[in-house]
């Protein structure tokens, strides 16, 4: 007799669901926990998934991925690559693992979710590893910058942020609460595999692991590819999902959660990857344009997964495309003025030839983002940096809990979109916003962003100086320029004056 | 920002285990503290405080009778981290496939007697069923569990329990291939819901994994199921199966017993951890107390059915009770 193969045993290991006898069905699979759909037990039997693994190939090839992954950071001595590394290259490093490193850990519950209350057994198994994949993500992702915390306190952050009430870590929270902790099974499925790691995952991992390697941080590079090949896999589990539910009629509602998911995804990438990939990253190492990734990861290969599956487009598409040319610039003005209140110094990213590079990438970026930018560097020339400081708060979303942001200049057309529940009125960045808000409002209506709480007098004293306290930035944490305003001096415009 | 705040010194770790005044290891780095979903006992997941999942996070975790004054003390004695639990077992994992290869080597299954065949089609190959559903109540631990340090080890336990159930699913599909007579790959599922040899587990884990509370769920699976699963489905069964000439099977059930004993330890500091609080005991001795009937009825069943082991069901039950007495547990 021979050896076996995989797939000569493998659907025996995934044929393991029984009829309970001494608990009722219900009991053990909530529908609240486990399908919101509530599509028929008999009906999930023919979920597939289509990347298989087994455990002995897991432990052996996540075994290889990590002594890869250490092996290249032991070798490369990481801290002399740090200590000559760009200032805008740090910060991408530390909102980064900031923004990242515990949310990946709390994605492992979500798996978890789908490993107990999943209906099928592919599935159940498939989060099983993706369990563990996240636990793998969540601590490589503390142990690379751990060694960073005794040069910089802002890496102390890659732990500290997740439990900070820090308006980004709020807004992160928020929006992986929505598409994954706060979610059945089912819905986990579609909303943070199906809609995050198919799409977005990729601009995180594959185009700032791009960049990375230009940059000189192979480091980074091979570690967040790493890490990617394992989201690859674990991406595959709501697939098979979203065939059963379109199947059973469902299709409606399905369409419904993957578009909320992946609203709340691209916003929350518009002020973390934006940024990164168009003002934080050396001009010199800039691979592609934020948009150019979006375009080739999102608007490409996303729009056709959701073709092939039975699924449209989200009915906001246009919506999303024109925000593709705007949103993180605004964002990004939004930051680097308000950076007191963040765990990393962004990058201002508007010397000369960064504005040429801009405005060939974004045209119309000079008339637009760019004459806020003129008015900061007279600021900053003339000796008036206070006035480039914020003294207050923004109004943020009520759902993305991110500043509201328009166009400056001749199409300035920012506006409030709110909406009045049980007696509350709720500010929206955007229409879509707001119908997320509308599909469930119970879901979002009770919570206080940051600025709920400042009016509600949780933030005390009521000033920016409370404000930071109650984020926990100590002044050596709070982000400053990351150039000390070098940048500036490039524009060949009236007298140098010390800052 | 304020002029006068005193400048902070250096760190030398993460701020929050600055406090233990000594040079961190690579688990505690990347181990503790890691819910942020435990700072609002009212709220775990940003959003409102009435969703389903906040409120079930209300009444199975924070609603638990026990209690600790900092979860995050808590530490696995074995401090694995994710990298060196790959090591782990990839190492073990070599190890099962080389008796894989060395028993096949050896015709092993063609020489097996007819009366253990036809108990390992009904002891050993329908076991794929309580080990999914101990990998289902693990993740349900490590999802609900108040630490990280408690989640970490539970989320190992699950991925040994998909471990010995893809074995299992192995081992059928050798044993279908050697003898298609008996029920190998068709029957399993079955005997599980019938046979009365597994009613009695089986009436455990269902039971278990709808005791929602994190840590009544910790004592249904670590204090009482996965001992008496231990005890009678891997000792028992293996003792059984080396006195029918089954070697292959009396190894692999040596090799899960790595895992168990691992789950055992750091069961062991957890009980131990949730004693420094004193009122958490009678919370525990209550629910070993209710759970304990079923994990004793679960192994005098299932022993029963073990041919040639009159005292099976006697030695299961003395080593899980002297398992947990050893925890200055009640029974």
């Amino acid at each position: 007799m021979a050896l076996l193969n995989r797939s000569d045993w493998y659907d025996i290991a995934r044929d393991t669901n029984w009829t309970p006898k001494y608990v009722t069905e219900e009991e053990l699979f909530p529908k609240e926990m486990s399908d919101c759909f509530d599509v028929p037990r008999e009906k999930w039997e023919t979920y597939d998934e289509p990347y298989k693994t087994s455990y002995r190939e897991y432990v052996k090839v996540q075994r290889e991925k990590d002594a890869g992954a250490y092996s290249v950071k032991a070798a490369l001595g990481r801290m002399k690559f740090l200590d000559s590394a760009d200032p805008g290259w740090k910060s991408i490093l530390k909102l980064h693992y900031g923004g990242i490193a515990l949310q990946e850990y709390a994605a492992g519950m979500a798996e978890a979710t789908m490993a107990r209350f999943g209906r099928a057994p592919g599935m159940r198994n498939m989060a099983t590893f993706g369990l563990l994949d996240e636990t793998r993500h969540g601590q490589i992702q503390l142990y690379f910058p751990h060694e960073y915390v005794s040069k910089d306190r802002q890496f102390d952050w890659a732990h500290k942020a997740m439990h900070s009430n820090d308006w980004a870590a709020i807004a992160t929270r928020h929006a992986f609460a929505d598409i994954m902790s706060g979610r059945d099974a089912t819905s986990v499925a579609l909303m943070l595999t199906f809609a995050f790691e198919t799409a977005f995952t990729n601009m995180q991992f594959l185009g700032l692991a791009a960049d990375a390697a230009e940059v000189g941080d192979v480091t980074f590079s091979n570690l967040i590819s790493s890490i990617q090949t394992d989201e690859a896999r674990h991406a595959q589990i709501g697939t098979p999902a979203l065939k059963i539910l379109i199947e059973n009629g469902h299709k409606e509602k399905a369409q419904k959660l993957v578009d909320i998911a992946f609203w709340r995804n691209w916003r929350l990438f518009a002020v973390v990857t934006g940024p990164s990939m168009d003002y934080y990253t050396p001009l010199a190492k800039r691979e592609k344009s934020f948009k150019e990734f979006m375009v080739e990861w999102i608007v490409g290969q996303f729009e056709r997964n959701i073709l092939d599956i039975g699924l449209d487009v989200p009915w906001y598409w246009d919506t999303f495309l024109e925000d593709l040319n705007t949103t993180h610039h605004g964002m990004h003005l939004g930051v680097w003025y308000w950076r007191p209140t963040v765990w990393w110094d962004p990058a201002a990213g508007a010397s000369p030839d960064e504005r040429d590079w801009l405005e060939e990438k974004y045209p119309g970026w000079n008339d637009t983002y760019g004459k806020c930018w003129d008015v900061i560097i007279d600021n900053i020339k003339n000796g008036r940096e206070d006035l480039t400081l914020p003294e207050t708060l923004p109004i943020v979303c009520n759902m993305n809990h991110l500043p509201i942001v328009g166009v400056p200049g001749k199409k300035w057309d920012v506006r409030d979109h709110y909406l009045d529940y049980k007696g509350r009125r709720y500010h929206f960045g955007s229409k879509v916003d707001r119908w997320v808000f509308e599909q469930d409002p119970d879901r979002y209506a009770g919570h206080q962003g940051l600025i709920d709480r400042f009016l509600a007098g949780k933030i005390q004293p009521a000033n920016l100086e409370g404000a930071l306290k109650y984020m926990g930035l100590q002044p050596e944490d709070c982000g400053k320029d990351a150039h000390d305003y070098a940048w500036v001096w490039n524009y060949n415009k009236p007298d140098k004056v010390a800052v | 920002m304020s002029e006068t705040a005193q400048k902070l010194k250096p760190l030398k770790t993460w701020s929050h285990l600055s406090k233990n005044r000594r040079r961190p290891s690579e688990y505690e780095i990347v181990s503790v503290g890691l819910h942020f979903s435990t700072n609002d006992p009212d709220c775990a997941w940003e959003q409102d405080a009435g969703t389903f999942m906040n409120q079930w996070y209300r009444d199975y975790r924070e609603g638990s009778p026990v209690n600790h004054e900092d979860w995050d003390t808590f530490r696995d004695p074995d401090e694995l981290v994710y990298r060196t639990y790959n090591i782990i077992q990839d190492g073990q994992e070599n190890y099962v496939d080389g008796l894989i290869k060395e028993f096949d080597d050896l015709e092993h299954d063609q020489g097996l007697q007819t009366e253990w065949v036809d108990a390992l089609s009904k002891l050993y190959t329908p076991g794929r069923y309580i080990l999914h559903g101990l990998q289902m109540a693990s993740v349900y631990l490590a999802k609900m569990a108040p630490a990280s340090t408690i989640t970490n080890c539970a989320t190992f336990q699950a991925a040994d329990s998909l471990r010995w159930l893809s074995h299992i699913a192995y081992r059928t599909k050798q044993l279908s291939l050697v003898w298609p007579d008996y029920g190998f790959v068709d029957n399993e599922k079955h005997i599980w819901e019938n046979a009365p040899h597994w009613q009695g587990f089986r009436e455990l884990l269902e039971k278990a994994l709808i005791a929602y509370d994190w840590c009544e769920t910790f004592v249904a699976i670590n204090l009482v199921l996965k001992p008496a699963f231990d005890e009678a489905c891997l000792r028992q069964l293996g003792h059984a199966a080396r006195r029918f000439d089954d070697s292959f099977l009396g190894f692999l059930t040596d090799a899960q017993a790595v895992d168990s004993q691992r789950s055992r330890r750091w069961t062991s500091s957890l009980v131990q951890f949730l004693q420094q609080n004193e009122a958490n005991q009678d919370v525990l001795d209550g629910w070993v107390e209710k759970w304990v009937p079923l994990g004793d009825q679960a192994i005098d069943m299932f022993c029963a059915a073990l041919p040639d082991s009159p005292s099976a069901a006697d030695d299961a039950k003395r080593d899980c009770w002297s398992f947990r007495a050893g925890l200055g547990l009640s029974a």
